[in-house]
């Protein structure tokens, strides 16, 4: 009797040790960006003041909410959000083709909303990028 | 014989070559783009800009006005005073530039039916210097037949709305309007005017990405050739309001100050009689939301 009872312990610990795991595993699922986007070129530049200026207004008004001011993930929304909000001060995410960047930031996948529809011109777009390139940890 | 041949076949392939060079110029020819976010949302306060939200957006609109503000803290400065204004509406985008929109209102029950069309919008390069908006309603005041008197019709309830509307983007921080409008009620109190022509300035100035602040001011005119009768009674009061605006990706929140109860226009430039004095203003604020299809 005892045996069987730590054989349903040791399994209903395996199990949510599993769960844990999986809701990691969740997280930091990987992007599925299409080639079409892997290989798209950003056609400006951090140097374009005018252009980073741009990204910065779009960025306020568009990403802020939940990615902070500087981009740390940490926007007044980004509590009642599971998935990883990421850090766009990072070298990990400055690393990155800008095409995937803007795969991500446009297209989306679950709670990360498409915006294909609210940022219509490809200028803005490409300038929010850019903006992001600029942001330094505070 | 071979020459001339030789001639006619040059000139007809450089003549194609031409008009290839000339379509690879039309194809090179830069688009001039409206210019970004000239204004928040549709309206200043109660006053309509050029915006149209692009094709296929839905958008909410709350727009509450509280009571006056000279009771001071014993209403909360009129957020506690009964007989607050409140409408609901929803403006659909057809096209870019033009919507139509459905709204209900509680003062006098109006239910109007508004429509939006913006042919020629500022750009970026200044090849359209600036946006022309045409705006125009008609609502229905939907209270009981015995407000209108004896000899009521349907067409009693009936008043109209038009406006022309030009404003220019000047910098990424200063945008102003000025306008010519033309309202019409059905059915007013006796010796009070069917017709009215005002004049609507606003601006906005924007002191950060988000954030605004908004001004506008409507001025009903006192024209005598157009007017039904000799002398001017109870002609309508200019109103004014002073606000700030933060706009996010699918909203826009505006709080202000404002001396007119109306929210549809045709009220303001037909029926306020508030003083343009501090006793008289009173807070209101708008909301939008908008859904994208």
């Amino acid at each position: 009797m005892k045996k069987i009872k730590v054989r349903i312990l040791s399994g209903s610990l395996l199990v949510l040790f599993g769960l844990l795991l999986m809701s990691f595993v969740q997280e930091k699922k990987p992007w599925d960006v299409p080639a079409k986007y892997q290989s798209m070129k950003n056609p400006q530049s951090v140097d374009d003041a005018s252009m980073v200026k741009l990204g910065k207004m779009m960025y306020s008004k568009h990403c802020k909410s939940c990615h902070g001011n500087f981009g740390e993930g940490n926007g007044p929304k980004a509590r009642s959000i599971d998935a990883d909000l990421g850090d766009f001060t990072s070298a990990e995410f400055k690393a990155q083709k800008d095409g995937v960047i803007y795969y991500q930031s446009f297209v989306g996948r679950d709670e990360m909303p498409n915006f294909e529809k609210k940022i219509t011109d490809e200028e803005e777009r490409w300038a929010i990028v850019t903006y992001m390139h600029t942001l330094k940890k505070k | 014989m071979k020459k001339y041949l030789y001639t006619l076949v040059l000139a007809l392939l450089s003549s194609a070559m031409l008009f290839a060079q000339e379509e690879t110029e039309t194809v090179e020819k830069v688009v001039d783009k409206p210019v970004r976010s000239p204004w928040e949302s549709g309206t200043i306060v109660n006053h309509h800009t050029s915006v149209t939200q692009q094709k296929n957006t839905l958008e909410m609109v709350i727009n509450h006005r509280f009571g006056v503000v000279e009771n001071g803290i014993s209403d909360v400065f009129g957020i506690m005073a009964p007989g607050a204004n409140i409408r609901i509406g929803f403006n659909y985008s057809i096209l870019d530039n033009l919507n139509v929109g459905f709204g209900t209102n509680s003062q006098k029950k109006y239910q109007d039916f508004q429509a939006k069309y913006t042919p020629f919008r500022q750009t970026r390069q200044n090849t359209m210097p600036v946006s022309v908006t045409l705006y125009g309603n008609a609502a229905i005041d939907a209270r009981e037949e015995t407000v209108f008197g004896t000899d009521y019709a349907f067409s009693d309830r009936m008043s109209y709305f038009s406006e022309l509307i030009v404003d220019r983007k000047f910098t990424d921080w200063i945008t102003l309007k000025a306008s010519v409008n033309f309202t019409h009620y059905n059915a007013v109190d006796s010796l009070m005017d069917n017709d009215k022509i005002g004049v609507g300035f606003g601006g906005r100035v924007k002191f950060s990405p988000q954030s605004s602040l908004t001004f506008e001011l409507g001025i009903p005119l006192q024209i005598s050739s157009i007017s039904q009768y000799s002398t001017f009674t109870k002609p309508p009061k200019a109103h004014m309001a002073i606000g700030y605006e933060v706009s996010t990706s699918t909203h826009a929140f505006q709080i202000f100050l404002t001396n007119g109860l109306g929210i549809l226009n045709q009220e303001l430039y037909m029926h306020n009689q508030a003083e343009m004095d501090l006793r008289s203003f009173r807070f209101g604020f708008n909301i939008t939301r908008l859904w994208n299809f």
